[in-house]
């Protein structure tokens, strides 16, 4: 018997957890006198900013090592997955991880009576509005919290890797044991308050499993590309065409290459508000991936199929509340932004505001520096104990 | 890779690591003294794992990073030419750039030893592997050998060196590892203590030829052809003593470290009474093993040789095992494009060692897995079904097989 794992995880920014919690699986595993590996799918790891990538571990207790390595290890996806862990819910919405590969839906690999087991602050009837419907039934959980994101050769250590550990063993104890869990992290960083993190996020989503019946969830429009055969493309063919130069004024105004739109890498989307700005360019003239299409009457429309939530427009955006990151889950289209404006400017400004809420923390995750709205209202950071100026004397 | 007798004494506590981690804890265990690093996927992770060591203490060497493969490869020969245990890496057309400095550091006979995280020739673009990076060495005077598992390639760090360092021998050596499924994939691995290490692998000594001021000697001067035939001779019977001198290694390997490698050169795999065997490098050992045993349950008198050393080629002992078969199928992970039968690379000397045979088996090539394309079990059923369809006569010869492409 083979149990089969999968992380979904952002490039770079989940890079170490996603490697982090295949590998606690195969040491808890083979604690328990299994035998594990882990390995990653490999075209992911060239990793980019928030890329959707894939980590697997299996385990097995009867099969050899070798035969378990020749089951999963020669592979370079899973076949199908015990538990597909995601740990950041915006990936819900489907993962797009390189070129010909497709948008992907996040429980392709889920099979039957198996478990899809998300970080996520969402409910599960919020997290299934995205989730496609399967043609049997599989189980939905959640691990309640914020996506961890950490940077290239950081790892975030906010316990969201003992928590989905303690979850795995919730939703599937064949996995691993939430004692070996426990026994595992008391060992590893004689710490307890991990152990007793895995302890309370098994209990905790023990109590909340959610069962998906056949065909319940969304409908799911994305075809996967079908790649040709040696005979069927040019000779010579790693020539791959050009994307057409130049654009049209207006919304999808630019040539794509619509092999690769990387839509699914974000986590936020920018959410404008037409009526502040100032026509000053900066959005469209620093997004990194030209989302933005220039309109006739001198505004930025963004494209949110290629968006990939840098942050970038919002940060050089010199307008208070004009380009403002939200969380990817609050949205179920990717419809011109500038369109709806067009169309009904208070609808839109109320809309708009409503995404944004009253209170939010931006902190994007590459500068590091952000604000705080409460209530509406910008906070001033506050002065950090001591002052900086103290700390630079010590 | 034998069975594991323990030898508890010999080994720590198993730990998690992946293909590059552990080659990183065999150069730390044979105290390498300079590391020169230059990164390129899938090796890179290797220079990782040692920055890693070295920086948290645990590794004490001198660790260089160049500005590119080739500056890399020229520093790692020239520390060992003043008798320094030298490292290096690369993977791909990385390897590719430095190799003006891979074929010197053979003709100037220096041991130093190479990971090869074999990976496809880009253009396009690929990371995957494909073996043709480490097969271009085959001609240059160098030791080549894959692993087929993280444990392996842990291990013939040691015995690499071991060899490589041999007075009689003094070849660099490249040891072979495929990206992705073996580089970058975790397993519980046994360490082996310190102490072990020690008694397996003595100090490296260069001799007369180590450039120091006390010794002052001039290295690879303008000879031109008054003496260049006499120095090929030199390291062509260098590479003969190898293969009886890497079998003596083996035996220290395993007085020490249990009985862990039975043959050398290459395992064989349910090969005794055998009829039909694919013969492969590198990771593709595990679907293999299992597609045999599954057709040996129905009866199928199949076998598989995973063929660890390539350079030297293991001409004799092939000889011994493959001349017993009807049929041998040969798992080409590389490309060999022109060549006769337009086959691969392997295919070409195993059909030239089975050649002098008076009876000699059937012998069909597959061509797979290039550009890091997977290879399962039911490939490795495929490929054994097709050779014992060319073993019964179903088939001629010369056939090459594409497996895994889309057609």
């Amino acid at each position: 018997m083979i149990k089969r794992v999968e992380v979904n995880y952002r490039g770079i920014f989940q890079k170490n957890l996603g490697k982090y919690i295949g590998g606690d699986i195969v040491q808890i595993a083979s604690r328990m006198g299994k035998v594990a590996f882990s390995n990653g799918r490999y075209s992911d790891a060239p990793e980019r900013n928030g890329i959707p990538c894939k980590y697997f571990a299996f385990v097995s207790p009867d099969l050899s090592e070798e035969e378990l390595e020749a089951e999963c290890g020669a592979k370079l996806d899973i076949d199908e997955a015990d538990v597909s862990v995601v740990v950041d819910d915006t990936m819900v919405k489907g993962v797009e991880p390189w070129g010909w590969h497709g948008v992907r839906a996040i429980n392709e690999k889920v099979r039957e009576k198996g478990c899809l087991l998300v970080v996520s602050q969402h409910t599960h009837d919020n997290l299934l509005q995205f989730i496609p419907r399967l043609p049997f039934s599989w189980r939905l959980a959640s691990v309640e919290g914020p996506a961890s994101l950490a940077g290239l050769w950081v790892y975030k250590d906010d316990l969201t890797r003992e928590r989905v550990l303690g979850a795995i063993a919730a939703v599937d104890p064949g996995i691993i044991a939430i004692e070996a869990v426990e026994a595992y992290l008391l060992e590893r960083t004689t710490d307890k308050h991990r152990a007793e993190a895995a302890r309370a996020s098994y209990d905790a989503t023990l109590r909340n499993i959610r069962v998906v019946k056949a065909g319940e969830g969304a409908e799911w429009h994305h075809e996967i590309p079908r790649l040709p055969t040696w005979k069927e493309f040019e000779d010579g063919g790693v020539v791959v065409p050009a994307v057409p130069r130049g654009f049209k004024m207006g919304p999808r105004g630019q040539t794509r290459n619509d092999a690769f739109k990387r839509g699914t890498t974000k986590s936020h989307r920018p959410v404008i508000r037409f009526d502040l700005c100032i026509k000053c360019t900066l959005c469209w003239y620093d997004c990194p991936d030209e989302c933005f299409d220039p309109t006739d009457d001198g505004l930025y429309d963004v494209n949110y199929e290629v968006c990939v939530g840098c942050h970038k427009c919002a940060e050089v955006c010199p307008v208070p509340e004009c380009i403002v990151m939200v969380d990817e889950l609050k949205f179920n289209s990717d419809a011109s932004p500038w369109e709806h404006h067009k169309k009904d400017a208070q609808g839109y400004i109320k809309w708009a505001e409503e995404k944004k809420g009253l209170d939010r923390i931006h902190y994007p995750h590459v500068t590091g520096t952000g604000m705080e709205i409460r209530e509406g209202k910008y906070v001033p950071p506050k002065p950090e104990k001591g002052g900086a100026a103290a700390g630079a004397k010590a | 890779m034998a069975t594991v007798a323990e030898k508890t004494n010999v080994w720590e506590k198993e730990v998690l690591l992946n293909g590059c981690q552990a080659v990183a804890q065999g150069v730390k265990l044979a105290n390498v003294d300079v590391i020169a690093a230059y990164p390129i996927r899938p090796y890179t992770e290797v220079m990782d794992a040692l920055s890693k060591l070295i920086a948290d203490g645990e590794f004490d060497s001198e660790y260089i990073v160049a500005d590119s493969e080739h500056s890399q490869f020229e520093i790692v020969k020239h520390a060992s030419s003043v008798g320094a245990r030298a490292f290096g890496g690369s993977s791909g057309t990385g390897w590719m750039y430095g190799f003006e400095a891979l074929v010197v550091t053979a003709t100037d006979r220096l041991p130093p030893l190479f990971v090869v995280g074999n990976r496809a020739l880009d253009d396009p673009g690929a990371f995957g592997v494909e073996h043709n990076d480490a097969l271009a060495l085959r001609d240059m005077g160098w030791l080549l050998c894959w692993a087929s598992t993280a444990q392996e390639a842990l291990e013939h760090v040691l015995i690499g060196y071991r060899i490589a360092e041999d007075s009689r021998i003094l070849m660099p050596m490249a040891l072979a590892m495929d990206g992705a499924f073996l580089t970058h994939s975790q397993h519980m691995l046994k360490v082996p203590t310190q102490e072990a290490v020690n008694r397996f692998l003595p100090s490296f000594d260069l001799g007369k030829r180590v450039l120091h001021p006390d010794n002052p000697v001039s290295i690879a001067p303008q000879v031109n052809e008054d003496w260049v035939m006499e120095l090929r001779r030199q390291n062509w019977e260098a590479a003969r003593r190898a293969r009886t001198i890497i079998p003596e290694v083996y035996k220290s390997f395993n007085d020490i470290f249990g009985p862990r490698y039975d043959n050398p050169f290459f395992d064989e795999f349910l090969c005794e009474d055998a009829e039909v065997v694919l013969v492969g490098l590198g990771a593709v050992k595990m679907p293999a093993q299992t597609a045999v045993r599954r057709m040996r349950e129905q009866g199928k008198k199949v076998g598989y040789v995973n063929l660890r050393w390539f350079r030297p080629f293991p001409h004799e002992q092939l000889r011994a095992t493959l001349g017993r078969m009807k049929g041998v199928g040969v798992i080409d992970r590389n490309f060999a494009i022109g060549s006769p039968d337009n086959g691969g690379i392997v295919v070409q000397d195993i059909r030239s060692a089975l050649y002098p045979l008076a009876k000699r088996p059937v012998v069909t090539d597959f061509i797979g897995g290039l550009g890091g394309r997977d290879m399962s079990i039911a490939d490795c059923v495929r490929m054994l079904e097709i050779t014992l369809d060319a073993a019964n006569g179903k088939q001629g010869d010369e056939l090459v097989t594409w497996i895994g492409l889309r057609e």
